[in-house]
């Protein structure tokens, strides 16, 4: 990868611009999907490309190809010269300085290519016969999925940056089908890891299971404002939120209910939310962000009181501060652009079933909808479909369905009285490691 | 031909040399470039190509599938053993490759690739121009431009050959308005299969007049209010929640695991009689459309309910298959490096014969929405949910205040039984649908219609 990172960076240096980086990445990565113990669908990809980015008076241009040809990379590096010619003149834009320690991070394991792909096709078996078998009214089990990604990532820059790393992971996820009386209800698991050795297969099926069966007989509750109990699935797509809103960009471009908040009290005193790029067990930790300065942690909200903001190199400029090293790049075909790494929300002292002591009436919420249209992020106005369970004099009771829930993100923050200890990594919508959380009060909208 | 139709045989055969009962090549070669302006300054250009090839080969309900981005012979007969591997048993011959005539043709006038970035900066220019004019309460315009121009290439084993060359423009602007410290925003979208003639004079400055209008009617909007009322969907966007409550569910992937309410169906009532709902691939140079699917399936307008009563489903070739029915030209794919599935096209509730403003005018009390922000839906049960970034009070039959942090909340079987009154107003709006990892371009519409006893989660109980 870095002679095909260099060979491009060579050709954007060429067309004159002040500046060049070029990005390779090489990618392959392998699912398979079963469905009543037989493989449904079986895909292997191996991917290629390098991505071209060039810069002169402030002006960027940015083109990628997956044709690694001479000549595809050369069309590649015309292709970011034209584009700069017409982009406006930023005098923040630029490439970072290169660093001169990295950490060193563990985030490769030969393991996931040695497996041989039969007993991967039995893991996602297992995932599914342990849904099956752990009651009768599992009716069925949706897209039991084993899936994996060994990729390698390479960077080189006209300022004299060069490094490379790889990485693998992978994750075996569930839906599973419970139904009853006419009703269907889903309940999902996932566990993740480096190599398939790692992830349990009969934990992630009963786990999917479980959930599935304790929503049979949902209904729709009535409209009240009461306590809510978040399960960790929940609190992590809050959680992405939040970290979507503390990026400096959105800040800057004030699309953010955080802008100006900075040193003020903006959750509830037990909240500490950390953005962790170096964490062993985060899916998002490398060495070196998308543009090759080191990851970190960065403290965003300690004691409830905003700390700080997470930057890549331009939006850092724009502050007259450095990189976090949020530099985030999904794949050669993206542009750099400022991204959460693993984000954690520190687990508290409570067990979790301790979170529902003292709640007469409240929800218990497993699952939300609509979380990425359902909030605005400026004014932090949200609304949001839920399912789970009533809490009624401190026990889970009747399960609920077709309700929102809703409020504002920071009243919601602020309103958070009590962190679980059960904190584990949900990998959608970005990494986050969170725990059950309770919110008092909130607004639930039913009948 | 992006791969020689010999060479396309030979990988077809290497693919089902050790079984398998069909098999697939689908060759893509696409060139892109997005543009954005944010604060009046043209922020980033970025131009991609996208370039390769997948297999697939089916046996029974199983499929194997590996793409690459390399298609020289080796590396293309490499893959096709690849995927050829995997499925074991049964047997298939394969047929000499046919080229297939389109059933719909969607002219491009001005293919978007010949086109200078310069050009097309000047549309997003016009459109931050035009939202900022419309009022000092714009605080701020992001204008975003996207085009894509592929060919494609698609042989299976049944001796199929299609190929298409499809070009898509989109322009969108989202617009922040701020008064005494409240900020709203607006948001409006334009696109279409075709070239840049999709951009005929104005309408960049239309564009972001609307997207700013919506921000600053929004300023004046009130917390909405919480509970089941009658919600009269604008014209356009309320389709989307079709697209989510019924579309999903009627797509054979979920329909064959029976995890869709819609399962066994067939023949029964499951709408009001207002509601005929239609999924047409075949619409010239709509959003969602195609001459073909992407598994070389003409498209064609599907009936998927009429009258309230449930028709068919849509299917792609595995699907079809083994449900014995026929492919329904809705096997689409992201790109060549995901597999085929079920998906809409352009998905829409045909126009009735209400009128929009009577139908207003019939609503003592409901809730009019008239943007819809997105949604999602889970197909085993139709329960939805879907942000409203525009509504309204109606209060004795006439549109009131504007509402915010409104979502809609419901099921999509009962939603539709309370369909009472659908107008003639109809209209397309465009999106791009996700599923299984997979991003395509849909279209989705209605006229305005309203739907009884609606749940809406606002933030005041």
């Amino acid at each position: 990868m870095m002679e095909l990172a260099k060979k491009a960076l060579e050709q954007a240096i060429a067309t004159g611009a002040e500046q060049a980086e070029a990005f390779a990445q090489l990618n392959r990565s392998m699912r398979v999907k079963v469905y009543r113990q037989e493989v449904e669908e079986l895909v292997s990809a191996t991917g290629s490309g390098v991505g071209i980015r060039v810069i002169s008076g402030g002006s960027v241009g940015y083109a990628y190809t997956s044709d690694l040809s001479a000549g595809g990379i050369e069309a590649a590096a015309r292709a970011a010269a034209e584009a700069m010619s017409v982009t406006s003149a930023d005098e923040f834009a630029g490439l970072p300085e290169p660093a001169a320690e990295f950490p060193r991070l563990d985030l490769y394991s030969e393991r996931l290519g040695a497996v041989p792909v039969a007993d991967k096709i039995s893991l996602a078996m297992a995932v599914e016969k342990a849904a099956l078998e752990h009651d009768s009214r599992i009716q069925q089990v949706e897209a039991a999925t084993y899936s994996e990604s060994d990729s390698s990532v390479a960077i080189a820059n006209s300022l004299g940056f060069a490094r490379n790393y790889a990485e693998t992971s992978c994750f075996a996820f569930l839906q599973a089908i419970a139904a009853a009386d006419g009703q269907m209800q889903t309940g999902v698991s996932f566990v993740t890891g480096r190599e398939p050795g790692q992830l349990d297969a009969a934990a992630a099926g009963k786990e999917a299971a479980r959930r599935a069966l304790s929503l049979l007989g949902a209904r729709q509750c009535a409209s009240m404002s009461c306590p809510v109990v978040m399960d960790p699935f929940v609190t992590a797509s809050v959680i992405g939120v939040v970290g979507s809103a503390l990026t400096g960009e959105a800040v800057q471009k004030r699309r953010s209910m955080f802008a100006g908040r900075l040193g003020e009290q903006v959750a509830g005193g037990l909240v500490n939310l950390l953005d962790d790029g170096l964490h062993p067990e985060g899916l998002a930790s490398a060495p070196f962000d998308g543009e090759g300065v080191p990851t970190r942690q960065t403290k965003l909200i300690e004691s409830g009181v905003l700390q700080g903001f997470l930057y890549d190199t331009y939006s850092g400029r724009k502050e007259g501060r450095a990189s976090t090293g949020n530099g985030a790049r999904r794949s050669y075909r993206s542009q750099p652009h400022v991204g959460p790494t693993n984000l954690r929300l520190i687990g508290g002292g409570a067990a979790p079933a301790a979170l529902l002591d003292g709640i007469d009436l409240g929800l218990h919420v497993m699952d939300v909808t609509g979380m990425h249209s359902g909030v605005n992020m400026v004014s932090g106005d949200f609304s949001v479909g839920a399912t789970g369970r009533l809490i009624r004099n401190g026990n889970l009771s009747e399960p609920v369905r077709e309700v929102t829930i809703a409020g504002n993100l920071l009243d919601m923050l602020g309103n958070i009285k009590e962190i679980g200890n059960d904190n584990r990594w949900v990998p959608f919508g970005g990494s986050v490691n969170a725990p059950s959380i309770l919110i008092a009060p909130m607004t639930v909208s039913g009948k | 031909m992006l791969i020689n139709g010999h060479l396309a045989e030979k990988a077809l055969a290497a693919a089902l040399e050790r079984g398998g009962e069909f098999a697939d090549l689908y060759a893509e070669r696409r060139a892109s470039m997005s543009l954005s302006l944010e604060d009046g300054k043209l922020e980033k250009i970025a131009r991609g190509l996208d370039a390769g090839a997948s297999i697939r080969v089916i046996r029974g309900r199983s499929i194997s599938f590996v793409s690459t981005e390399k298609t020289d012979e080796r590396s293309l007969i490499e893959a096709a053993r690849l995927a050829g591997e995997a499925v074991r048993g049964g047997g298939s011959n394969i047929a000499p490759l046919a080229a297939l005539a389109p059933a719909s043709v969607h002219t491009i006038e001005v293919p978007p690739d010949s086109v200078a970035a310069g050009e097309k900066a000047k549309l997003l220019r016009a459109a931050d121009r035009a939202a900022r004019a419309m009022g000092p309460e714009v605080v701020q315009a992001s204008i975003g431009f996207s085009d894509d121009i592929s060919h494609i290439m698609i042989a299976n084993s049944e001796g199929c050959l299609a190929q298409e060359e499809r070009a898509r423009v989109r322009l969108i602007a989202r617009v922040v308005a701020s008064r005494e410290g409240v900020l709203q925003t607006g948001y409006d979208s334009i696109g279409a299969l075709k070239g840049m003639e999709l951009f005929a004079a104005g309408s960049a400055e239309r564009l972001g007049a609307s997207a700013a209008e919506k921000a600053i009617t929004m300023l004046d909007s009130r917390p909405a209010p919480s509970g089941k009322m009658a919600v009269v969907m604008h014209r356009g966007f309320g389709g989307v929640l079709f697209h989510e409550a019924c579309g999903h569910g009627l797509e054979a992937d979920a329909v064959e695991k029976g995890a869709s309410v819609f399962a066994g169906r067939v023949g029964e009532r499951v709408a009001s009689g207002l509601v005929t709902l239609i999924d047409d691939g075949s619409i010239a140079n709509e959003w969602g459309s195609g001459s073909f699917d992407d598994e070389g399936v003409p498209t064609r307008r599907n009936i998927l309910i009429e009258k309230g009563v449930l028709k068919g489903f849509m299917f792609d070739r595995l699907r079809a298959r083994s449900a014995g029915a026929v492919p329904t030209g809705n096997g689409r794919r992201q790109s060549f490096r995901h597999p085929p599935i079920p998906r809409m096209t352009n998905t829409f509730i045909l126009a009735g014969s209400a009128v929009a403003d009577e139908i207003i005018a019939a609503t003592e009390h409901g809730f009019f929405a008239k943007t819809l922000s997105g949604g999602q839906v889970e197909p085993a049960t139709g329960d939805f949910v879907f942000g409203v970034s525009e509504g309204y009070l109606i209060e004795n039959g006439k549109v009131s205040y504007p509402l915010r942090g409104a979502t809609l909340i419901g099921n999509g079987l009962t939603a539709m039984k309370n369909v009472d009154m659908v107008a003639g107003d109809f209209e397309m709006n465009i999106g791009v649908c996700g599923k299984d990892g997979q991003g395509v371009p849909v279209g989705s519409g209605q006229g305005t219609l309203r739907i009884l006893n609606m749940t809406v989660g606002g933030t005041e109980v």
